[in-house]
């Protein structure tokens, strides 16, 4: 009843009044950070400034994974439509790839490398055995999700079959610190927390300048139109796959070098929190899925001074319902047609 | 005909996105009148119908109906009170019979309700006899009564058009809103439709408001035309008067962003 | 020993049948993507826990009771999520799953991961009795029986009950809804009322689907409910076919023959992998079926959606 027919009936004329890219009012992005500034003051005073700081770099490195891993969740959504179930489970295989190319010899950074590239290669193929039949057959919404949630379990329990359900790490050195003044920072963690965040900015300069990324951006905002200016779309297609797979290994890569040891399953939970970013960033804004993943990560680290830090996947789980019911556009996202 | 009026809209104003697409239109539907609603395209027209059946809130203004104020209330309560629509691209039912799709709009069901239904299952079953009574008979009527069994979704543009048409009138409503009822079908099953309509008016006083672009049909069948340009309504009257007034022409042929008229 | 392992397989099957006929209301139906359901069904299950062990109810109460709580849970998921975009629904139902899984995981009201234990006694007493009557039949060594025949009953009662159902005005609605709800509201139905409606019986088909897991594992831990399993149910809908309450019970059957199957294939794998087999067909039975015969085996074409 919320939704107007005239929505249904006129995506595309809804898409139109969406073309230029969401993040276009640096004016949100300013409130976000001042909220996020607000908070981390108020929680300074509550807790004290040490804690809160060191919740506040462990949310970064949250963030910078839940980040990247979002982008392709957000490009699949907003290019194809399609809520990708599987997605979690992509950072997984670029976990456990990793470890298979340590196993087979490779030096560890060469290993994450490979399963990057791995992953990336393994989200091809998905598109061209599951995906592309489908959107040739017009599946619909249910055939879609049910097959994205197939795909999920085919490659979460691969994993397990060949690897096991134990816990596992990467093998690195997980004891090692740094002393930052008061603050400590496991040596893997701070390597995650600059790889994350370069790989975020290099990223977002890509999206911004380079070809490619310009065109996947078009897509998501608006397929017909971007189909109609003589775009490749399958090219297109196939590249979001590639980029999605690739910062997914990435992502899995950073969730397990920051969390240090995991199990398979680690994708379905983590894939909630993917969802909570993509939304709160707008599905389909590449850039709001990056700023999305940091809100999450912090807010997920900043529960932590309140709450059990057992309760962190929840917080996730809380902020994905309340941005459904409360803000389903996403901060950076205007309101449609007739909602 | 009296010129007592079943439907009046004063100063809608609805916007989307910054975009305004009814700004303060104003205007009644006399009661057991066919009125058309016509304009060029973006006058407004799809939106206001949406407003009138209660799919968009209008951000201010007041619509009532039948005396009663239905300014924002939710579709399934205004189709209650007896104002119906149908939409410009025809929505039946593809996975339901023809029959089906009849019987579902029959008012005051108790077998649609899980309480009455368990209750009292007699008087349900008695109650959908007489729905299927009335809804072949209406199917009859819409020469449709030979598909009843088949599954919406195998009929032609034309027919689908129909089945909307004729679900629209099961619900027993005293105003019928109608988007473009002859767009999609042959000319000569469209004038079957407006038959229709002309002797439901004749026999039940229903009320209809219906946009329509072809001008001779419009200039034949409505009583009444209400004019639409840019979101507001310029011109209101019978045909005659309509023809005559310069602002609706130059609407028409793109002259300059006419006044509003009282 | 044989005979015993298919009682078990007709167990399960009897028991997600419940769960995918809820399933079935809302997919279905009603065109509702109900992600949520093992939440719900962990919900009922936890209920009867609870009140039999910390509460002393009857067992025979608590049943009642949890799936009134389920339903109320349903009432507020519904209430705040249904007016959402059918993705949007169902994205927001697998979170709610994930809560409660995460709830009852965490919480100490539930247990944690120790869970609840020790609620059967009445149960056991009655399945007691029954054996002792089967056992005229010579059929009293086979423990399971009783809640095998109990679970069908239900599985079968239930199942013609939602057949009956779906054949009134009422069942209209819902699939009118399915098919186009704006059309629908167009026409006078209150679209909110009857998809909570459909929500909610598919929340007490959980919650008694959830009683008999409970009769079966005869101890509640979180995993046993982990929203995957919602997923399993969607296999069984998809192989038995949509738009089919028939389809549900023929669905189950062959799902779970073939899923417990795979644990008679004798191929050197460790239970480890075996448990992984047999999630990895799951995945592929989703995939190749909405590939291949997405209305299912019973399914009716012309009540899929296939629209993109």
């Amino acid at each position: 009843m919320s939704a107007t027919p005239t929505v249904r009936a006129s995506a595309a004329e809804d898409d139109a009044s969406a073309v230029r890219s969401r993040l276009a009012s640096p004016s949100r992005l300013t409130v976000l950070v001042a909220v996020m500034a607000v908070v981390f003051c108020l929680l300074a005073a509550l807790f004290g400034l040490v804690p809160t700081a060191q919740a506040t770099i462990n949310g970064f490195v949250a963030g910078s994974y839940t980040g990247l891993g979002a982008i392709g969740l957000t490009l699949v959504l907003g290019i194809l439509k399609l809520v990708n179930f599987a997605h979690g489970d992509l950072l997984v295989a670029g976990a456990y790839f990793t470890i298979l190319f340590a196993w087979l010899g490779l030096p560890l950074p060469l290993a994450m490398l490979g399963a990057m590239v791995a992953t990336a290669a393994l989200a091809l193929v998905t598109e061209k055995i599951v995906w592309q039949p489908l959107r040739q057959a017009k599946a619909g919404t249910l055939q879609l999700f049910l097959s994205a949630i197939g795909l999920g379990l085919v490659i979460r329990f691969s994993v397990q079959f060949f690897a096991g359900s134990q816990v596992r790490t990467l093998g690195a050195n997980v004891v090692d610190s740094i002393a930052l003044g008061p603050l400590r920072l496991g040596t893997l963690q701070a390597v995650a927390l600059l790889v994350g965040l370069a790989a975020m900015l290099l990223v977002g300069l890509a999206l911004r300048f380079t070809g490619i990324g310009k065109e996947m951006r078009a897509f998501a905002d608006n397929r017909a139109l971007a189909e109609v200016s003589g775009i490749d779309t399958q090219h297109v297609i196939n590249m979001t796959w590639i980029v999605s797979g690739f910062l997914a290994g990435l992502a899995g890569i950073l969730y397990a070098t920051a969390i240090g040891s995991f199990n398979p399953n680690f994708g379905l939970t983590l894939l909630l929190s993917l969802f909570a970013a993509t939304v709160l960033g707008g599905i389909g804004n590449a850039y709001g899925a990056l700023v999305g993943g940091l809100v999450i990560g912090l807010s997920q680290e900043w529960s932590t001074l309140m709450f059990n830090a057992r309760w962190k996947p929840a917080v996730g789980f809380a902020l994905l319902i309340l941005m459904l019911l409360f803000m389903p556009q996403g901060i950076f996202g205007r309101k449609k047609r007739g909602s | 005909m009296t010129a007592e009026p079943i439907l009046e809209v004063a100063n809608a104003v609805k916007s989307f996105d910054g975009l305004t697409a009814v700004a303060g239109a104003s205007f009644t539907v006399e009661k057991g009148s066919i009125t058309a609603l016509i304009g060029p395209n973006g006058a407004g027209k799809t939106t206001m119908f949406d407003l009138l059946s209660g799919f968009a809130k209008p951000d201010s203004g007041a619509i009532r109906f039948a005396g009663q104020p239905i300014t924002g209330k939710a579709p399934h309560r205004i189709a209650r009170l007896g104002l119906v629509r149908t939409f410009q691209l025809t929505r039946v039912l593809a996975g339901m019979s023809v029959i089906d799709n009849m019987l579902l709009a029959a008012p005051r069901q108790p077998g649609q309700h899980l309480y009455s239904l368990l209750t009292a299952p007699r008087h349900a079953n008695a109650a959908e006899d007489k729905a299927r009574d009335a809804a072949l008979s209406l199917l009859e009527t819409f020469g449709l009564r030979s598909k009843a069994a088949d599954y919406a979704g195998a009929l032609s543009g034309g027919q689908r058009k129909l089945l909307e048409i004729a679900r629209a009138l099961m619900t027993e409503p005293s105003m019928v809103l109608l988007d473009e009822p002859m767009a999609g079908v042959n000319p000569t099953l469209g004038h079957t439709i407006l038959d229709h309509i002309a002797s439901l008016r004749q026999s039940n006083g229903t009320s209809f408001l219906f946009v329509e672009h072809d001008m001779d049909v419009v200039m034949n069948r409505a009583d009444r035309i209400v004019v639409m340009a840019q979101g507001r309504v310029i011109s209101m009257g019978t045909p005659e008067q309509i023809r005559a007034d310069a602002a609706v022409i130059e609407a028409y042929l793109g002259g300059p962003a006419p006044e509003a008229k009282p | 020993m044989s005979v015993d392992f298919w009682i078990n397989v007709g167990v399960l099957a009897g028991i997600y049948g419940i769960f995918t006929l809820g399933l079935q209301l809302n997919a279905g139906f009603t065109g509702l993507l109900n992600f949520g359901q093992a939440g719900f069904m962990a919900i009922g299950a936890y209920s009867i826990g609870i009140l039999v062990v910390d509460h002393g109810w009857s067992l025979w109460l608590a049943l009642p009771a949890a799936v009134l709580l389920a339903c109320l849970a349903s009432v507020v998921v519904g209430i705040s999520s249904l007016r959402l975009r059918s993705d949007h629904f169902a994205i927001a139902t697998i979170a709610f799953a994930e809560i409660v899984r995460y709830t009852l995981q965490n919480a100490a009201f539930s247990g944690g991961n120790q869970g609840i234990l020790g609620f059967d006694d009445e149960w056991r007493a009655a399945s007691g009795w029954m054996l002792s009557k089967l056992g005229a039949f010579g059929l009293g060594g086979y423990t399971q029986l009783p809640l095998l025949l109990v679970v069908w009953l239900s599985f079968v009662a239930l199942l013609l009950a939602l057949q009956g159902l779906q054949r009134t005005g009422w069942g209209r609605v819902l699939r009118a809804i399915r098919e186009d709800e704006d059309a629908t509201a167009a026409l006078g139905k209150n679209v909110l009322s009857y998809k909570l409606q459909s929500l909610g019986l598919a929340a007490a088909l959980a919650a008694i689907a959830g009683f008999f897991v409970a009769l079966n594992v005869t101890y509640l831990y979180p995993t046993v409910f982990d929203p995957t399993f919602t997923f399993f149910g969607y296999a069984i809908l998809v192989l038995g076919g949509f738009a089919s309450y028939g389809g549900v019970a023929i669905g189950s059957l062959v799902f779970w023959a073939l899923l417990e199957g795979t644990r008679l294939i004798d191929a050197s794998l460790s239970a480890g992998q075996q448990a992984s087999l047999r999630f990895i067909i799951v995945g592929l039975f989703l995939l190749l079926l909405s590939r291949l015969r997405p209305q299912g085996l019973l399914g009716n074409v012309n009540e899929m959606k296939v629209r993109p």
